[in-house]
């Protein structure tokens, strides 16, 4: 459960709130106000080298609201980074004086480790444009991979711990499947009549496939996020996916279960990052809605962009709560009971995929979790789903 | 109607007592009843504890049922609040928990509440026939006091 302190009316609220977002109310030193929120001007970035280093560079700084990456360029036409690029539609670039040239650069990033760069860029920008490059830019590049490194670390410690609440879940439905074995087993030691003898080892051979099924699940789920290649993920898949999971985790059995599926729709990610959001999404969705209600998974193409939300009809999260639940460390669970790292490593792998994820939700009557894919990362492909 | 003795007669058949299985698992009731039949026990069945009240305030059970055991994790009426509901109505009905999670703090509060059992699945047959067993001797006592 988020929360359950009273208030009312309805909120809603983005996963991350723009630096100018507090600029709306008027007051009487108004002017001197509206001057520190005026919106600041976004630095523009231009990348060199659309390397490993680069594409992450790229992936990282298009997620910043104060940068604008105005292109990036490398003399490689496949650089994986020029791929990306035009995935994020950040203009491409194979000749450097048509990027620096063409745009009014505040900094240009260098990341080709060519000795010989940071002397053609001197020729071709202006004193006002800052050049970072060599041991500065290779210094970036291991902050970046060691950010990177950290969040996945986050993620699966995260992950892990959310795992110690399986247990009661786990417990439920392997020991089920193995009272039956145990006890039809006895049974069998004196059964003499061959049909209940074949009936009842059938049922035996059925319950052990139950129980290595829940194993083989939960292996799955626990395991590192591959750090192969994004690939399609088939969504409607992934949710389903996810509810079997989050079951361990949250009884179900008083929960309607609503699914409104548009069928075969695909976005390009880490399916296993995609599935520890749509459980999380899930168990704090049952959670929220302690004495029983509805459960309602939908997903939808809206013009290009996907859409999923989670929708439960549970307490509610209060408006003064709301602002923060995407912060790291947040949480109104009891000590012990949560990490306050779900919605802020959701947030994060969202952003990753370039998505947004947004709440709404009114005390007493439930909350609404919206994630929008882009159209880029909404795959048009149906082949090769995960 | 036959006169109260547990173990001899129910509506005229030789038992040895009628015990409840109250689980949502089908399976489970299935092997409970494989189980408590072998030793003379008639078992009747609810998938959760609201049918369990049910079943308990329907007809000669009121006056017949001399065991029950019941799950924890279940729907609508949850192990938990059917315990609580019988504990208070039906105080002279030995109760046996039979759940899949062991979990200590939840087992000391159901002793404490008058629960005679708490066993853990998966049981032996063996084990969970003592225990009946052990309950129908509570039984019996309560209707001696």
């Amino acid at each position: 459960m988020i929360s359950n302190i009273p208030t009312s009316g309805g909120t809603r609220v983005p996963s991350a709130v723009p630096p100018d977002a507090a600029g709306h109310r008027s007051d009487q030193d108004g002017q001197a106000r509206m001057a520190s929120v005026m919106p600041t001007p976004a630095t523009r970035v231009a990348i060199i080298g659309a390397g490993r280093g680069g594409t992450a560079l790229l992936d990282l700084l298009h997620q910043l609201r104060t940068i604008e990456v105005v292109g990036i360029a490398d003399r490689n036409p496949t650089a994986p980074g020029l791929q990306r690029a035009r995935e994020l539609h950040v203009p491409v670039y194979e000749r450097l004086a048509d990027l620096i040239g063409n745009h009014r650069v505040n900094l240009v990033m260098d990341l080709t480790g060519d000795p010989g760069m940071d002397r053609t860029l001197r020729e071709h920008t202006s004193g006002e444009t800052d050049i970072l490059g060599g041991p500065a830019s290779r210094l970036l590049w291991d902050l970046v991979r060691h950010e990177s490194a950290l969040q996945a670390e986050l993620l699966h410690s995260e992950k892990l711990a959310g795992i110690g609440s399986f247990a009661a879940g786990i417990a439920h439905d392997m020991n089920n499947p193995l009272q039956l074995i145990l006890g039809l087993a006895e049974n069998l030691v004196d059964e003499r009549d061959l049909e209940t003898v074949h009936l009842q080892a059938s049922d035996i051979v059925e319950a052990v496939k139950r129980t290595t099924a829940i194993c083989r699940d939960l292996t799955s789920y626990s395991r590192r996020a591959s750090s192969q290649q994004d690939s399609l993920i088939a969504i409607n898949g992934k949710l389903d996916e996810a509810l079997k999971i989050a079951r361990y985790a949250v009884a179900l059995q008083d929960i309607d279960i609503h699914k409104s599926y548009q069928p075969d729709i695909t976005v390009k990610g880490n399916p296993d990052e995609l599935l520890h959001v749509f459980v999380n999404l899930i168990t704090n969705a049952v959670q929220a809605m302690d004495h029983g209600g509805t459960l309602t998974l939908e997903t939808a193409v809206i013009q290009g962009a996907t859409r999923v939300r989670v929708v439960d009809t549970g307490c509610g999260i209060p408006a003064d709560v709301l602002d923060r639940i995407f912060e790291p460390f947040f949480t109104t669970k009891p000590p012990g009971k949560g990490t306050g790292l779900g919605l802020y490593n959701i947030k994060n792998v969202i952003h990753h995929l370039h998505g947004t994820i947004e709440v709404e939700s009114r005390v007493g009557r439930g909350s609404t979790f919206t994630i929008m894919f882009p159209r880029e990362t909404t795959a048009e492909s149906r082949s090769s789903p995960s | 109607m036959d006169e109260f003795k547990s173990g001899f007669f129910v509506g005229g058949e030789s038992c040895n007592g009628r015990v409840l299985i109250v689980d949502d698992e089908p399976d489970i009731r299935k092997v409970v009843r494989l189980t408590l039949h072998k030793a003379g026990y008639d078992v009747l069945e609810a998938e959760n504890g609201a049918k369990a009240i049910d079943t308990i305030n329907s007809g000669e059970n009121r006056l017949l049922l001399d065991v029950i055991i019941c799950d924890i994790r279940m729907p609508k009426v949850n192990g938990i609040e059917a315990i609580a509901y019988l504990r208070q109505n039906y105080p002279r009905v030995p109760l046996i928990v039979l759940t899949g999670f062991p979990d200590t703090d939840m087992a000391t509060s159901l002793l404490r509440q008058g629960v005679v059992d708490y066993l853990v699945k998966p049981v032996e047959g063996d084990k969970l026939r003592a225990s009946v067993a052990r309950a129908m001797e509570q039984r019996e006592l309560a209707h001696l006091s």
